[in-house]
């Protein structure tokens, strides 16, 4: 029997309807496991003095970037009930806008309920461009590098900004954009700050070797899974879970069309040899 | 241009190559206040430079953009009017509400972010359609691809791991192991290889990197 080749057509029919539709209007609630570093992650920030100073940021682009959110978001909400100050750092252009989201959507400010005041509890400054030079700049010389905020407003007018100064007031740098290698060469490497990257599951196996470089000082989770164990101990359901039924789904499809294009192949290349 | 004028060209962004390099290298084997301060000046001037490289990038894509619709040389004249009108209006609206207003990032998000998620979104269409088609073991290449692809997709997918308890492991060994060689290869090439780049810039063997060859 001849089995006909499938159109592309009816590949993006089906990734549409399992993938994207079902689980979006129907949510399946897949059950996933919990791996041990974001455990980890989840224990060092609970151990994490209060009222320390992490530094959120990085460079990269939003739309990569938002995979990153999914385990960033529970943690910002973890750091708020232990009233830690958060200093948002933006490496490139896009990363100011990721790291508004990322303030806004953890609904930590007053604003939104929270208790978090801007200038008291976390700052937002502005880009800094010519990284990885400017991130050397900000740790040696965090006040010369930046004066003021993304508002303008100078770091000495704001309770926080006083106490910023150089690398040895951060406790902890979480990187929620791509570029994570430049934060774990000077940040980690050169001046023992632990760091943590919500990583995007393309980044995860590239740069998952410098966890290996830099044991108990450098942690990554892997992609949407990683953000949804985040939120599994955070105990909230957002961006991870949200896409933990699409992923579960794709790696079901992925696997039929594998087998379904080899078995294809098979047939049509006996129906072939047949004709011979 | 001169000879001279090349002569002296060369030689300044030798030595400012030279300077800059050499006090980035001093803050590694001297712990001094002083050289810390010069490698400080040195990265603010990097960062103010590259500032302003942004904003004469600004400048330039814009003339030529406005160059190319005056002239409709070609058929991307209609983008580029419509890339430069988006250019103008982003401009506007960021120095209108600031860059971290909620307007600012209503419109950010509402646009730019949500049509590059869209096309990133798609990348799982053609994945699987590619995969449909070329993941087929036709030979011993082909077969070491499509296994090779299957086994992540099966060691990463979480119903399986939490269906098995050791493929997790399996996936973390394959991450950590095989993978880690070969990205500690890339890693140390391409470090070796800024290293012997940089030190045939200083030496001058690398002419291009100074634009040399122009006053020839």
């Amino acid at each position: 029997m001849k089995i006909p080749e499938l159109k592309s057509q009816y590949v993006w029919a089906t990734i549409m309807i399992l993938c994207y539709i079902l689980p979006g209007f129907v949510p399946l609630g897949t059950p996933f496991p919990m791996s041990t570093t974001t455990m980890k992650i989840y224990n060092m920030i609970q151990a994490l003095p209060d009222d320390s100073i992490v530094v959120i940021g990085g460079s990269g682009v939003f739309a990569f970037d938002l995979e990153s959110s999914a385990g960033t978001i529970p943690a910002i909400k973890i750091m708020a009930q232990k009233h830690i100050k958060i200093v948002n750092l933006p490496l490139a252009t896009e990363a100011v806008q990721l790291e508004k989201y990322l303030i806004d959507a953890s609904r930590i400010e007053k604003k939104y309920g929270g208790t978090y005041e801007y200038g008291v509890d976390w700052i937002q400054l502005p880009y800094l461009a010519g990284a990885p030079g400017a991130l050397v700049s900000f740790l040696n010389d965090i006040k010369r590098t930046c004066p003021t905020d993304v508002y303008g407003t100078p770091l000495d007018q704001m309770p926080l900004g006083q106490r910023l100064k150089d690398y040895k007031d951060i406790v902890l740098w979480i990187c929620p954009h791509w570029d994570f290698v430049t934060i774990i060469q000077y940040v980690t490497g050169e001046r023992k700050i632990p760091s943590v990257s919500f990583a995007q599951s393309a980044a995860y196996s590239t740069y998952s070797p410098y966890m290996m470089t830099y044991p108990d000082k450098v942690f990554m989770t892997n992609g949407f899974l990683g953000g949804a164990q985040m939120e599994y101990l955070v105990g909230m359901k957002g961006l991870g879970h949200a896409v933990i039924d699409g992923n579960q789904v794709f790696s079901a499809v992925f696997l039929i069309f594998v087998v379904l294009g080899n078995v294809t192949w098979l047939a049509n290349k006996e129906k072939k040899e047949d004709k011979k | 241009m001169s000879a001279t004028l090349t002569y002296v060209r060369i030689n300044l962004t030798r030595i400012l190559l030279i300077v800059s390099a050499a006090s980035a290298l001093a803050t590694w084997y001297f712990v001094s206040p002083e050289v810390d301060a010069i490698f400080n000046e040195i990265n603010i001037w990097n960062i103010n430079i590259t500032t302003f490289t942004l904003f004469s990038g600004l400048i330039t894509i814009s003339l030529r953009y406005i160059r190319g619709i005056q002239q409709r040389s070609s058929d991307v004249w209609p983008f580029q009017a419509y890339a430069l009108i988006l250019i103008v209006a982003w401009v506007i609206l960021g120095q209108s509400f600031g860059m971290y207003s909620d307007t600012y990032q209503t419109a950010f998000l509402s646009t730019k972010i949500t049509l590059h998620i869209a096309i990133l979104g798609q990348l799982i269409y053609f994945y699987v359609s590619g995969a449909y088609r070329t993941f087929r073991v036709k030979t011993l290449r082909t077969a070491a691809l499509a296994l090779s692809a299957v086994l992540i997709i099966i060691c990463n997918a979480p119903w399986i791991q939490n269906t098995f308890s050791g493929v997790g492991e399996i996936s973390y060994w394959l991450l950590n192991n095989p993978l880690t060689g070969g990205s500690r290869a890339v890693v140390i090439t391409g470090a070796i290889g800024a290293i012997v780049l940089g030190l045939r810039t200083l030496l001058g063997l690398e002419k291009g990197a100074m634009r040399v060859t122009e006053g020839e």
